[in-house]
Parts: C-alpha cells; structure tokens; sequence
C-alpha cells in the first residue's frame, strides 16, 4: 500500500465533510473518485496532501504514520520536519494548475527539485526535459506559463509534480477548467501515466475517462464513500440506489 | 545675487533634497515589509500596535511628525541632542513612508491567489522559500504603479524639510526669494523637482518594464 487513510474525519465550522472515510491505494493502481460537489471528495484529497489537517482518524504512507489518533480522540500529525518527508511522497495537480507565472515552464519543473530536494541542476534539468517530452511539449521549456494554452500549463503543472519523484499523484478535477477540447490532451497524458503504472487517484467529472482507465472507481457522496469497485460493477451495475441516481444525470 | 550664484546655491540644495529622498527610500523600503509582515504577525499585541503605529502616521500630516520629531525629545525628556536636526527629519520621513508602503504591501500580498502557497506546500518549499521565492517577486510587479505613486510624492514631500529650516532646495528658493525680491528661485526649484520627478518616472519604467516578461 502506498497509502491508506483509515477512519478520517474532516470537519469545517461544525460541518462534517468527511464522516470516517476509510479507504487505501495500492502501488501501480489507478483509483477515480465520483460524485456531486460538495460530497469531500476535494477535501479527501486535501487531506491526503497535507494541505488540510484532519480531524480525526490516520493516515499512513507506505507503512509509516503520518498522522493518528490519540486517546483523546484528536489527530495528532508527526513533527513538522518528519511530515516534509511524507509531503514528498505525494504529489497534487491543481484544477487551476497553479504554476508560478514568473518562472519559465523548465524553471516550474526544476526549482523544487534543485532548492527542496537538493538535487543537481544538471540532473534536475535531464528529468525535466524529459518529461516535457513525455508530455508533449518539450518546444515550451523556455515559455511562460501566459503562453501556454490551458491543456498545456495543466500538463506542465503535472510534469512540475513528477519532477519530484512521487510515489503517488493526486488529481483534483484536473480538467475542470479546460474546454473538451483540451481536455482530451490532458486525459491522454493521464492514461498513458497510467500505462507507465504510476500510482494515481483523480478525482474527476469524466466518466468515461474514469471507466477506462481507473482499477477502481469510488463514488462519493455527503462526506461517505457510498459504493467503490470495479469501474465496469460501478458504472454499469451500480448497487446503491443513490449511485444510480447520480450516474442517470451523466447519460443523458 | 547673480542667477549663477543663485543657481549653484540651489543646486547645492537640490542635492540635499536628494539626499533626504535616497535615505527615506534605503529606509522605508525594507521597513515597510518588516511592518507588513509583523501587521499578520501570531501576536496579536503586534498586530495591535502595528496597526495604532499604520492609524497614528495615515491620520496626521507629516508635517506635524516632522516638529514632533525634532522637538519631541526636548520638550519630553529634556534632552537637546547636538545634530539633531537632520536625523529628526529622516526618522520622521522614513517612519511616514514606511506606512505607507507597507500597506502597498500588504495589497500586494493579499492579492498573490492562495493557489500560489498551495503549491509551495505540496511541493515542499519552506515557509520563506515560498516568501522569498515564489510571493515576493510576484508581489512586486503588481504593487510597481503604486509604489511609482509614492516615490514621485516622496520627491515632492521632502520639501516639508523646511518645516525644520533644513536647507535643502525649497527652503533655499524661500529664502532666496524673500532677500531677493525674486521670484526666480521658485521657478528653478520648480525646474528641479519636475526634473527629479522625471528621472523618477523614467527609472521606474525601465523596472515594470524589466518586468513585463510574464504576467
């Protein structure tokens, strides 16, 4: 398991979010996760990511804690400098990507790599500019993020989390904010990710994309995770009734 | 007086305000984003008595800081302080503009979108790499037209110098012009100011412009 997050609870204002979600993600698996805004599947991610603190529960990266419960009840997290080295276990692509306008697209691969992980430019340059190339944009290296069309700055932002070398990579609606069209280029990138067997959990809006290439499909709904399983039972023999409702609304 | 004498006094006292005008930039500058960064400080007494300090210096004019200033430490304490003059006058013109830019500052940080720290987060930068590196040059494109603002009023500001008979070139033209009975001298200061200003403008250009490679 790369991860496993086990009874985690997330509430904002009295509002749960999260009400004990317990789920994990083995090594090469490729998980979606489904279902209505507002349903925490943002959140889940969030939390996976340690850019939100949970409430209650724990947290586990490749069989080391992260953060659990006390007696008390209350999630404690392992100290600060302990948690940058699970942060770099786990990387997140954006909905609005999020690059650093002022840099180049090679400097958004490298920067983190070279000033966080202390690695050699050489290096960190060698592993960009393949990953641009892998991402089909190896010609961009030296643009700007305001050059780039939306497909591209979102392939560069998830080229910028790979250059850290993480074991696992979260998507929060990664096409969210693209049009069909460029949705496609950023899918494409994804797949072939999960072709290569990279460990990914996307939450997304594509069911189709989320039918082919996803081991595992989890639908969420109010905080809960209503049904999970193989994307073809999900999809085309959904168990709970709530799931199919959601599900009618994309066929249409 | 001839109009050489005249102008090479004065241009003596162009220099001055010049130098009023480099110091409060060297101070106030960095000031100002120690007190926009202590304005969010964890403890609140800071945030209070940055905020009464940001209150105090926005809600009475500078010329007034300016006396309290130089004579503040007689008539409070007793203390006539030989040379005290012209450091009075910096103290009150970089403490003044150092107010202000931190509230440019402070715009200027907020306005940077909260996906710009997520990032840094999730990619593991340290609280003052994230500053440093990715918030702080972002920050200073966008804060450029205001602070451009401020340093062409700085320019025309350090005239209130005279305030404390500190001869710098709006004194020098008072003076001047009073035992001259000319009005000359306030047409040459005029010419320097707008010169100044022009340089000013001219500089601050050339750096939005350096700038201007992304948005």
């Amino acid at each position: 398991m790369i991860i496993e997050m086990k009874n985690i609870r997330k509430e904002f204002d009295g509002l749960e979010v999260l009400k004990d979600i317990s789920f994990g993600v083995d090594n090469g698996e490729v998980v979606s996760i489904i279902g209505p805004s507002g349903s925490g599947k943002s959140t889940l991610l969030r939390c996976a990511t340690f850019l939100e603190t949970i409430d209650g529960g724990e947290i586990v990266y490749m069989g080391e804690k992260a953060a659990h419960t006390d007696e008390s009840g209350r999630a404690v997290y392992v100290h600060p400098k302990e948690l940058r080295r699970f942060r770099s276990y786990c990387g997140l692509v954006f909905q609005q990507f999020n690059l650093f306008p002022h840099y180049s697209v090679l400097k958004n691969l490298t920067d983190a790599p070279i000033e966080v992980q202390h690695r050699s430019r050489e290096e960190a340059e060698a592993t960009a500019m393949e990953l641009l190339g892998k991402m089909g944009i190896a010609d961009k290296a030296k643009a700007y993020p305001y050059q780039l069309s939306g497909g591209q700055q979102q392939r560069v932002a998830i080229a910028r989390a790979l250059a850290m070398k993480p074991q696992i990579l979260f998507f929060d609606e990664p096409t969210s904010a693209l049009d069909p069209e460029l949705t496609g280029e950023v899918l494409k990138v994804i797949r072939q990710l999960a072709e290569e067997k990279m460990t990914m959990v996307v939450v997304t809006h594509e069911m189709p994309f989320a039918k082919a290439v996803s081991n595992r499909v989890i639908f969420m709904d109010g905080g809960v995770i209503v049904e999970q399983g193989d994307p073809r039972e999900v999809f085309e023999n959904p168990r709970e009734e709530r799931t199919k409702q959601f599900l009618r609304v994309f066929e249409r | 007086m001839t109009l050489s004498t005249m102008l090479s006094t004065m241009a003596a006292g162009m220099l001055r305000t010049c130098g009023i005008f480099l110091l409060t930039l060297v101070g106030s500058l960095p000031l100002g984003m120690i007190v926009a960064l202590l304005r969010k400080s964890r403890f609140s007494v800071v945030r209070l008595l940055i905020r009464a300090y940001i209150s105090v210096i926005r809600g009475t004019p500078l010329m007034l800081q300016l006396l309290v200033w130089y004579f503040g430490p007689y008539y409070l304490f007793g203390w006539s302080i030989r040379g005290w003059r012209f450091p009075a006058l910096i103290i009150g013109f970089v403490l003044n503009y150092a107010a202000y830019f931190a509230e440019i500052y402070r715009g200027g940080i907020e306005s940077i979108p909260v996906g710009q720290y997520e990032a840094c987060e999730v990619l593991g930068y340290s609280k003052s790499q994230t500053f440093m590196r990715i918030i702080l040059p972002q920050v200073i494109k966008r804060i450029m037209p205001s602070v451009t603002n401020e340093v062409i009023t700085l320019v025309k500001d350090t005239s209130l110098a005279f305030t404390l008979a500190y001869q710098e070139v709006f004194s020098l033209a008072k003076q001047i012009s009073a035992s001259q009975t000319s009005f000359a001298p306030f047409v040459i200061a005029g010419v320097f100011y707008f010169i100044a200003n022009y340089a000013v403008a001219f500089a601050m250009e050339r750096i939005e412009k350096a700038l201007d490679y992304y948005r």
